[in-house]
């Protein structure tokens, strides 16, 4: 490699380096003020002079929280929906998507748009009906039902995304399948979806953080003896006449750490994934 | 691409799906999923109620704790489940309740809110199980004015919001003021002298962000403007756009009141008065033991709110809780009337700080007793109750608050806020 | 060999599975696979959603007022139609809400394209600490936004903001500024707030796409002598076009219709200069409780993302294969 191929290489690497960086910086700085006040007394928050570094380190922003909003029963509450809405959003989704991917047939093009057009209708006006429905279903105050909700806003989603990821796989391979013999499902499952590997894990993580963070749905569908989930339980701490700034953060830095943890374990996958998607030879 | 070719390798299956097939499956489909399944009214369990309310800060929930302690233990054979859903999304909740018939057995209802609760044919008339309640002389009839429409009665009060102000007392000494402003004037006067941009002092934390159309339509009323007359719109223009050009000029003219003020909800008039940046403060007793977290007994007190020229600003509203389903109804009242009672309302005072509705309560020792407090019995002598018109929330919120705030950013002159206010209100009561 | 079977590698491991699954596979084979794929999510939306959006829809040409049931549900036409376009607030709430999607949609698919490639670039060249970034670019988007709200409203606070105290102390403020009370800070400011919550959105997916393009075709650009911009142009950006569409698309949806941040930050002031129509759609019908206006709203617009999708898909050409 001549020199001067290296000399841009490396400055070009810099450059990645520093951008990667401010993107880091700003995408952290938030996040650290948070955990700085999740872990200020309140007295250091609401103060004339603003503490950079708190003066007293406490821990009682996440006693307060775990004792106040009963985390550990919304929190597993979330868990619940988030796992059952991923699991069913990825098993249809990936079907209807590879249909939709493969196959021309008449009226694709139409249905297609039609799973676009049903998500551009406001959710705040279909909270009712929805409501109403879930009543009549039983579902009302349930996780599956809270679940079924968020599938179905964000089924269409999913089709998208994951026939996108299953357009960039190139169709010899399954017709190589079939001629050895598979079936189509047979190619879809052995061929199709190990390839498509890192777009599943991208859908499923984003599923995964938008049912986490829902609000809308949650609040107006379940209760607190029942199945409420995380957000309402945060929301509620943001009283009328007060906001308890350090739990209001310490709940903001508990939010994130379980959904770390997913990405995390997904991280590897998504990484094996992505070097059995290079077409050889 | 795959098109969908018969292989003649592999054997067909005997049935084919075509695609009119499909539709017809999916109707189906749909329409079995969409019958109304297992999820009819409940039957009425004998011993167990439910409870919304929108306490939710830690002390309102400390208090309600003690309170529901103390009705189980006097009730054994009850069991209460309380939900709590935030003050903004109460209304939509309750909403989608009643609209699916899936409500609770009691709720917590504001003056406010009752026209629109009513409108909608939510709650239970009470009139008679009142009439009969031994504690019913304890509450003067404005009491019931706030949970009353065409003379029945929705609820039975809980406590009372009662206005008043906090300034700081060595503020004032500083200023070698004597004692904190009986009338807007004098108001206008110590907010001008309190003002101290090189010690970042201002004289008042106005509230015009969410919260502040309150205290614009008190400001209106104090003006002699009158709201609602025999359900229609009433607004005195003239009258009306003296008052908003007093108020806004204390942001605009006078620059008594922060920057932020046109954004200032109940968090940042707290803040800015708790961190030393304003000298007087608007609000209610409810809040007296978050000022007391930041300031001393030195540096602060509470006052009535000054009078305006032709009638006060203080606001006194009570908090009720109603009755929603007839079934479970003896539980529910028994409820409902328990916190009229002087035990668990002193406690639940203490608590919090939100005054007893009971005029017998309030003469209770520990309630007379507290300096602070005196300021608040005054009030609670002088207090103008809310509207309680349909749309009143509505038109506070959506029309009242918006226009005040171009005022004070410059997009309207007071009289044209005023006549967008009037029109507004014209609109809601049509 | 046995078509029925379907087995394709013939190892004992997989065959047990296969056999258990060779009916379902055979299914597979018939005419009525592609229509059969597609039968669960068909049904689910159907179910689910058409209910919803069908009711608002027709709502959106009757009176429902929940506060005057004396005026019941009558068919009213177009009236509130007629009403929206001589209401003030819906005209503003018009302009602001193309301003605050638009704007917000692009600087959010710029900083999420140029994070994305440069975490790509990063990964490959393996340079130190991108597996780390790459996760940690991720969080704003993994936060609530109830929390990213408050803390950020909490950071830009006129009395208590680190911000406002960082701009003074290096000079670029003299004094604390209230961003969300001044008309002309306070929707920038709500936009700064949305683009930091939701770029890692776009950063996730171009990147996922960005990985999944086969080195050999930029091994090949190279020793055929074309620069970088050329290889963007002429490798990357097609691979990336169906995708970039796509999030664009669910992300202007997003931006239409969420009033999230708006309620937790301005609820729509000061005055009306943040005014959007998901919030005035919210506040017709949780406040005013007139659902038939908000439903009128609600189906504007509904009309305004689907003109937007269909130019914007039509001119990037993705449905043309």
């Amino acid at each position: 490699m001549p020199p001067s191929q290296r000399r841009l290489d490396r400055s070009l690497d810099l450059f990645t380096g520093l951008l990667v960086l401010a993107f880091v910086a700003f995408c952290l700085f938030p996040l650290g003020w948070t955990l700085l006040t999740s872990l200020k007394p309140e007295a250091d928050i609401v103060t004339a002079t603003l503490q950079y570094i708190p003066q007293h380190v406490t821990l009682e922003n996440y006693v307060t929280l775990w004792q106040q909003s009963d985390f550990p029963t919304l929190v597993t509450n979330s868990v619940v929906v988030t796992s059952i809405t991923g699991l069913i959003c990825l098993t249809i989704g990936t079907l209807a998507a590879y249909s939709f991917s493969r196959y021309r047939f008449r009226g694709r093009g139409k249905l297609l748009i039609f799973y676009l057009v049903i998500r551009m209708f406001p959710v705040v006006l279909m909270i009712i009906p929805l409501f109403i429905m879930m009543r009549n279903l039983g579902l009302l105050d349930s996780r599956f039902g809270l679940a079924l909700a968020y599938t179905t806003f964000l089924l269409p989603l999913c089709i998208w995304m994951l026939k996108g990821f299953f357009d960039a796989i190139p169709l010899e391979l399954e017709e190589a399948a079939r001629i050895d013999g598979c079936t189509r499902l047979g190619a879809l499952v052995r061929v199709v979806l190990p390839l498509a590997r890192s777009g599943l894990v991208t859908t499923a993580v984003f599923v995964a953080i938008v049912a986490w963070n829902e609000f809308l749905f949650a609040m107006m569908m379940t209760t607190s003896q029942g199945s409420r989930t995380w957000p309402v339980g945060l929301q509620l701490m943001v009283g009328e006449f007060q906001l308890p700034w350090g739990p209001l953060s310490a709940g903001g830095i508990l939010s994130i750490i379980p959904i770390i943890i997913f990405f995390a374990l997904v991280q590897q996958s998504l990484i094996r994934g992505l070097t059995a998607g290079a077409v050889k030879g | 691409m795959f098109v969908d070719d018969p292989d003649p390798r592999l054997h067909p299956l005997p049935h084919r799906l075509d695609r009119r097939r499909f539709l017809q499956a999916s109707a189906m489909g749909a329409a079995a999923l969409m019958l109304p399944g297992c999820g009819g009214p409940q039957a009425p369990d004998g011993s167990r109620i439910n409870y919304w309310h929108h306490f939710t800060n830690q002390t309102e929930i400390r208090g309600l704790q003690r309170v529901t302690e103390m009705f189980l233990a006097a009730h054994p054979d009850i069991d209460l489940l309380q939900e709590n859903i935030p003050n903004k999304d109460f209304m939509a909740k309750f909403t989608a309740a009643v609209q699916a018939q899936s409500v609770p057995d009691t709720t917590m209802v504001t003056s406010e809110r009752l026209g629109n609760m009513h409108a909608m044919n939510s709650l239970v008339d009470l009139t008679d199980r009142v009439d009969n309640w031994p504690m019913r002389p304890d509450y003067p009839e404005d009491r019931w004015q706030g949970i009353s429409i065409d003379d029945k009665i929705y609820g039975v009060p809980a406590f009372a919001f009662v206005d008043w102000m906090y300034y700081r007392l060595d503020w004032l000494e500083e200023a070698g003021i004597a004692g904190p402003p009986t009338t807007l004037e004098e108001f206008q006067d110590t907010a001008i002298r309190l003002t101290d941009p090189a010690k970042g002092r201002y004289g008042f934390g106005m509230r015009a962000g969410d919260g502040g159309q309150f205290i614009v339509v008190d400001m209106l009323e104090a003006f002699g403007s009158p709201i609602v007359v025999d359900g229609k719109a009433a607004i005195d223009i003239s009258k009306a756009t003296e008052a908003l050009r007093f108020f806004s000029e204390l942001f605009t003219v006078h620059k008594v009141v922060p920057p932020s003020a046109p954004n200032d909800s109940y968090r940042q008039i707290m803040e800015s008065f708790r961190t030393g940046q304003t000298g007087m403060l608007w609000h209610g007793t409810g809040s007296l033991t978050e000022v007391q977290r930041s300031l001393s007994a030195q540096q602060f007190g509470t006052a009535v709110k000054p009078a305006g020229p032709e009638g006060v600003i203080t606001r006194l509203s009570y908090l009720y809780n109603g009755m929603m389903k007839a079934d479970n109804a003896d539980i529910a009242w028994a409820w409902v009337s328990f916190w009229g009672e002087t035990a668990p309302a002193v406690e639940f005072m203490e608590i919090t700080g939100y005054f007893p509705a009971s005029a017998r309560v309030a003469q209770d020792e520990r309630v007379t007793g507290n300096p602070y407090f005196a300021a608040a019995v005054e009030s609670v002598r002088i207090g103008r109750l809310p509207h309680q018109f349909v749309g009143a929330d509505a038109w506070g919120r959506l029309t009242v608050l918006p226009a005040f705030q171009k005022i004070l950013t410059g997009d309207r002159t007071p009289v044209q806020a005023a006549e967008e206010m009037a029109a507004g209100l014209e609109k809601i009561l049509s | 060999m046995d078509p029925r079977k379907g087995v394709f590698a013939g190892d004992s491991n997989t065959s047990i599975l296969v056999r258990a699954g060779s009916r379902i596979a055979l299914i597979s084979e018939t005419h009525s696979w592609a229509y059969l794929l597609l039968l669960p999510s068909f049904l689910l939306v159907l179910a689910v959603l058409i209910y919803p959006v069908g009711s608002g829809i027709l709502l959106s040409f009757r009176e429902m007022r929940l506060t005057r049931p004396d005026l019941g549900t009558p068919f009213i036409g177009l009236r509130h139609y007629r009403e929206l376009w001589s209401d003030p607030v819906f005209h503003i709430s018009l302009v602001n809400t193309t301003i605050w999607a638009l704007v917000g949609t692009t600087a959010q698919f710029v900083c999420g394209l140029i994070s994305a490639l440069a975490l790509n670039r990063g990964l490959h060249r393996l340079l130190p600490g991108m597996r780390l970034a790459r996760v940690l670019i991720l969080l704003p988007w993994v936060m609530p936004s109830v929390v990213a709200g408050h803390m950020w409203a909490l950071m830009l606070d006129s009395r208590l903001g680190v911000i406002n105290d960082m701009l003074v102390r290096v000079g670029l403020l003299d004094r604390y500024m209230a961003f969300f009370a001044d008309p002309q800070t306070a929707l920038p400011a709500v936009l700064v707030v949305s683009t930091w919550g939701a770029f890692p959105f776009f950063t996730l997916f171009y990147l996922a796409a960005l990985q999944g393009i086969p080195d050999d075709l930029y091994e090949a650009a190279g020793v055929d002598g074309a620069g970088l911009w050329l290889q963007f142009r002429h490798i990357t950006w097609p691979m990336l076009v169906p995708i970039v569409v796509a999030t664009i698309v669910l992300r202007m949806i997003g931006m239409v219709n969420a009033p999230d941040l708006l309620l937790v930050l301005t609820g729509g002031g000061p005055g009306h200069a943040t005014q959007v129509l998901s919030l005035f759609a919210f506040q017709k019908a949780y406040a005013e409780f007139d659902f038939g206006y908000a439903a009128a709203v609600s189906v504007v617009m509904m009309l305004m993302l689907m003109a937007f999708t269909v130019v914007y898909v039509r001119i990037s050409g993705v449905t043309k294969e």
